[in-house]
């Protein structure tokens, strides 16, 4: 994250102004200045003042925050708008956190704004369209100027939940596709690019590959047998000149990283390099593949047993009342699995809400929504020798109550019940489309290690030393400074063998049975210069995270290799809808026509983006689009930069409004 | 005045010094929007104003400024920095575990500046007027000129990337006492001591070569004494005054330039902690980081400020 921007206490200062100009605008004639610029504006000067009484040129201000290449983007944004003639524009920018803070604001979307910010997105198509459509995010991440569309929040909901889409693939797609078009055709959004995941590495290493999330970095590139994929250190060749059946085991591969990894308890942490080491020391019940497909891993095998068209109504009779806060949260010490629905926490000074004992109970007696049946497979070993069996699943859901993602777990899940040994049931508090991916997502972790340590506690600067039945078990680790992880000796797919460890694996023979480094060894060098260098310099065989620029060079030197994947990052542009005139849909779609995402795409990012023709990016398409060629093609056209349409529509809105430039 | 009443009142003059560095940092600080709490919930929508709320209590980032600030300090003074928002560890270990890193640094810089600008210094003096006095002024005025961070990225580009005759990254596994770690140094010592060896030369020449003109420099060579013991013993310690006191002065110099060489060197001391934590508006940290830093920079003064008493007994306390 670039943190080179001034938080401008000056922009803080001119909102109440310019929402004062804006509110009274509205309030006469229907015409607005959009946020006034009462500050900046020259006022009363000699000249003509014939603009003041149209809509055009019309002030808009652009905000944005963190990375360079986004605020270059929005410049390069702002300058198409201005050379139309139509627009005075104004771009702001500000240190990311103070940006954060300031446009994640219920009051944010009264300011007639333009604000620019990037999310990532995952497998889940929902993670392209509901947390910045759906009105519950108003105020919250990322509904930044607050749109409200019943129509569309039910098509949001309805593409996820409930007993129809979660049992009909198909129809869940194609509600996907009417979100899409729904969305192009409102321009609530203007989605600019995707992001391309890139890693350098140096030509001493094969069969080297990214996986479309950062967090999955390390561990999917050293064995990944749902792709197929497998990375080894040759220093005799060069990437390229060898494959599977050269493989050379052993050897230590060092990679420079760009944040320290704060924790090793995977519970307690979120941020992406913590996710991309623990990825190597823990594994969980499934896996994806590159493509979103769903394997089973620790679970030899799992099953959907039932679904029940239930909604979270139906645990009325399981829910306890419990008391609320002044701040308006659940006065509970006990994780809340889920809330009833008509009461609301801020408004009530009671509320029902299921505990897990009681969710517990209610899968018991048959009231759930979903419920699997994963199997697992025995001879397990944790890196401290102990055998993995369903207690260890069942205390690790356990675990995850409480914690730093407990939101997104207890999203779907209801509960996890151990069967008998090697069996566990998890149940879904209603049809989820995404519980095959969702419900099974945490890591499994040793039953004796989080019975021993408060949560949040595995913490090996703290002396408990992460164990996890991963193909690596931790070696050692000084903060901001470097980690170690060695080869586990008793990995279980290693003893057992690829092939007859998964059923579902159809590799070739000399594909290995558990990963050929031996050790991995990882900097924390926060600088991307030196990063970069470092690379350069022979002293890591890996980084990843280099500036654009820089990749050229690495692209086109002998030495190194340059792994770019389409991840599921995606940056967006939003229009104060709530805020005259953009509540008229032409001058959205002029503008959004004005978005030159292929020259972003081309000068900002020096190609390493695809342009965001569609909502979706191909990635997600598994879930999220019946046919993705046929969707880009009806939506492409309307994303698409075109001045001559921009400029007919905003010359209707001109003579509308009674004034032409 | 005596001297032990001087140094009594130097010494309690830091103590306002201090307390007006920690209101002003803690201040600027804690009015900047953003704080950690929210950059830890900002991307997470499931958290509710509420938890947010609670976080803030529980972090010490909520209530007025000036009642947090009391907290704070009153805490500061039984030793207790508080902890780190994202990891809830004690703020104190981490200064302490950075600490040696920054002063190994800062002591390789403020040798090698010693180091290079005696010599060089006591040369130009000599010499004045030449070839050799030109040439070390021309190259005083490009050390002061340089900005560190320039000079620290063209040092790893020449020596490092085109040269390969010094690692990029730190020794992040060697004890800091093992002799290897000076090649580590190296770069970044010199870096950092560049500019205080230009100043401090700067200053040598002049106070060397207004002693040269005095008049028992004269007397003395009239006497027939060989000049190398006019230079040495008798002219080098009354410049070495002016020369010492500097020296310490320049810690302060030195640290502030930490800041931005270990961030270009990647060095793990304090000063690419401090931005760090200046980024992920962890609070504590900066305040602790700042505290030592600015007890670091008021001592050297106050041993400046001594140094100069005793070295020179025609100052006056007062």
């Amino acid at each position: 994250m670039a943190n080179r921007h001034e938080a401008a206490d000056g922009g803080r200062r001119l909102d109440r102004r310019n929402l004062l100009a804006t509110i009274g605008a509205a309030g006469t004639a229907g015409f607005a200045g959009c946020g006034g610029q009462g500050a900046t504006e020259p006022s009363g000067s000699a000249g003509s003042d014939s603009d003041d009484d149209g809509l055009f040129p019309l002030s808009v201000r652009l905000e944005t925050g963190g990375k360079d290449e986004r605020i270059r983007m929005v410049e390069l944004i702002a300058e198409s708008l201005q050379q139309t003639g139509y627009f005075e524009t104004e771009v702001e920018t500000y240190e990311w956190n103070a940006y954060l803070d300031r446009v994640i604001n219920p009051t944010y979307r009264e300011n007639g704004y333009l604000p620019a910010i990037g999310l990532s997105g995952t497998f889940n198509p929902h993670s392209f369209c509901n947390v910045i459509h759906n009105s519950a995010n108003v105020g919250a991440c990322c509904n930044l100027t607050g749109i409200s569309d019943p129509e569309l929040d039910e098509l949001l909901d309805s593409a996820r939940y409930g007993i129809e889409v979660a049992e009909d693939a198909d129809l869940r797609a194609e509600t996907y596709d009417e979100i899409w078009r729904t969305l192009a055709e409102e321009r609530y959004t203007s989605f600019t690019h995707f992001s391309v995941a890139t890693a350098v590495t140096d030509a001493a290493v094969h069969g080297f590959a990214t996986w479309p999330f950062q967090e999955g970095l390390f561990g999917y590139a050293l064995y990944a047998p749902q792709d197929e994929q497998v990375a080894w250190i040759d220093r005799e060749r060069r990437a390229g000149d060898a494959d599977l059946a050269d493989l050379v085991t052993g050897g230590t591969l060092t990679g420079a990283i760009s944040t320290n990894p704060g924790s090793f308890d995977p519970p307690h942490s979120s941020d992406t390099t913590s996710t991309m080491v623990q990825n190597l020391l823990f594994e969980g019940l499934v896996v994806n593949d590159a493509e979103g497909n769903v394997h089973p891993w620790l679970a030899e095998r799992y099953e959907l047993r039932d679904v029940r068209d239930v909604d979270r109504t139906a645990y009325e009779e399981y829910m306890r009342v419990v008391g609320t806060t002044a701040e308006g949260a659940v006065d509970a010490d006990e994780q809340v699995i889920a809330r009833h629905p008509e009461d609301d926490p801020a408004a009530d000074d009671e509320v029902r809400v299921l505990l897990p004992e009681d969710a517990r109970e209610a899968a018991a007696d048959g009231t759930y929504g979903m419920w699997f049946r994963y199997e697992l497979h025995e001879g397990v070993e944790f890196h401290d020798g102990s055998e993995l069996t369903a207690e260890d699943v069942v205390a690790s859901y356990e675990y995850y109550e409480n914690s730093a993602t407990a939101p997104q777990t207890f999203d779907s899940v209801l509960a996890a019940v151990a069967v008998d040994d090697h069996v566990v049931d998890v149940y879904a508090q209603v049809p989820d489309a995404e519980a095959e991916r969702e419900l099974p997502g945490i890591y499994v972790l040793s039953a004796d290690q989080i019975a021993d340590v408060e949560k949040g506690g595995i913490d090996p600067r703290e002396g408990v030393t992460p164990i996890g039945t991963g193909p690596y078990e931790f070696g050692e680790f000084v903060d901001e400074e470097y980690l170690e992880v060695s080869r586990f000796d008793d990995y279980w797919v290693e003893s057992r063998g690829v092939a007859e460890a998964f059923a579902w694996f159809d590799g070739p023979d000399a594909f290995p049975d558990g990963p050929a480094i031996d050790a991995v060894e990882v900097e924390v060098v926060p600088d991307d210069a030196t990063r970069a260098g470092a690379l350069r310099n022979g002293e890591v065989d890996l980084t990843y995270d280099v500036a654009s620029g820089t990749l050229e060079d690495f692209d086109d030197a002998d030495d190194f290799v340059v792994h770019a994947v389409e991840a599921g990052g995606y940056d967006y542009l939003q229009y104060p809808v709530n805020v005259e005139p953009w509540d008229d849909p032409r001058l959205r779609e002029a503008v959004n026509h004005l978005v030159p995402r292929q020259r972003i795409v081309d000068n900002v990012l020096n190609g390493w983006a695809e342009p965001a023709w569609t909502p979706i990016p191909r990635i997600a398409r598994g879930a999220g689009t019946a046919d993705y060629d046929a969707l880009e093609a009806t939506v492409k056209p309307l994303n698409e930069y075109d001045v001559e349409r921009a400029e007919e529509l905003l010359e209707e809105m001109a003579a509308e409004y009674g004034e032409s430039p | 005045m005596s001297l032990r009443r001087f140094v009594l009142r130097r010494a309690l003059a830091v103590i306002p010094v201090l307390f007006g560095v920690s209101v002003v940092t803690f201040g600027l600080f804690h009015l900047t929007p953003g704080d950690p709490v929210s950059q830890v919930v900002a991307l997470n929508p499931d958290v509710s104003a509420a938890e947010e709320a609670r976080l803030r209590e529980r972090w010490g980032v909520s209530g007025p400024v000036w009642r947090r600030y009391l907290e704070w300090l009153s805490n500061v003074l039984v030793g207790d920095f508080g902890r780190e928002i994202r990891t809830g560890r004690a703020v104190s270990g981490l200064v302490w575990r950075r600490l040696p890193e920054t002063i190994a640094l800062g002591l390789f810089g403020w040798v090698f500046a010693v180091a290079i600008a005696i010599p060089t210094g006591i040369y130009a003096a000599v010499n004045k007027g030449k070839l050799g006095d030109v040439a070390s002024r021309v190259l005083a005025l490009s050390g002061v000129s340089l900005p560190n961070f320039w000079l620290g990225l063209l040092l790893i580009l020449v020596f490092s990337l085109y040269l390969g005759l010094f690692p990029v990254l730190p020794p992040s596994r060697l004890p800091l006492y093992h002799p290897e770690t000076l090649r580590y140094l190296l770069l970044p010592g010199v870096t950092i001591g560049t500019a205080a060896a230009a100043s401090l030369m700067r200053v040598m020449r002049t106070s060397m070569v207004e002693e040269l003109n005095a008049e028992y420099v004269t007397a003395a060579r009239a006497r027939g004494l060989p000049e190398r013991t006019v230079v040495f013993k008798h002219v080098l310690r009354n410049s070495l005054v002016s020369v010492v006191t500097l020296a310490a002065t320049l810690t302060a110099g030195i640290v502030a330039g930490s800041v931005v060489v270990e961030s270009v060197f990647n060095w793990p001391g304090l000063g690419s902690e401090l931005v760090r934590a200046i980024n992920r508006r962890e609070v504590n940290v900066v305040m602790a980081i700042t505290v030592v830093t600015a007890v670091a920079v008021v001592l050297a003064n106050f041993l400046a400020d001594v140094l100069y008493a005793v070295l020179d007994p025609r100052i006056r306390y007062d």
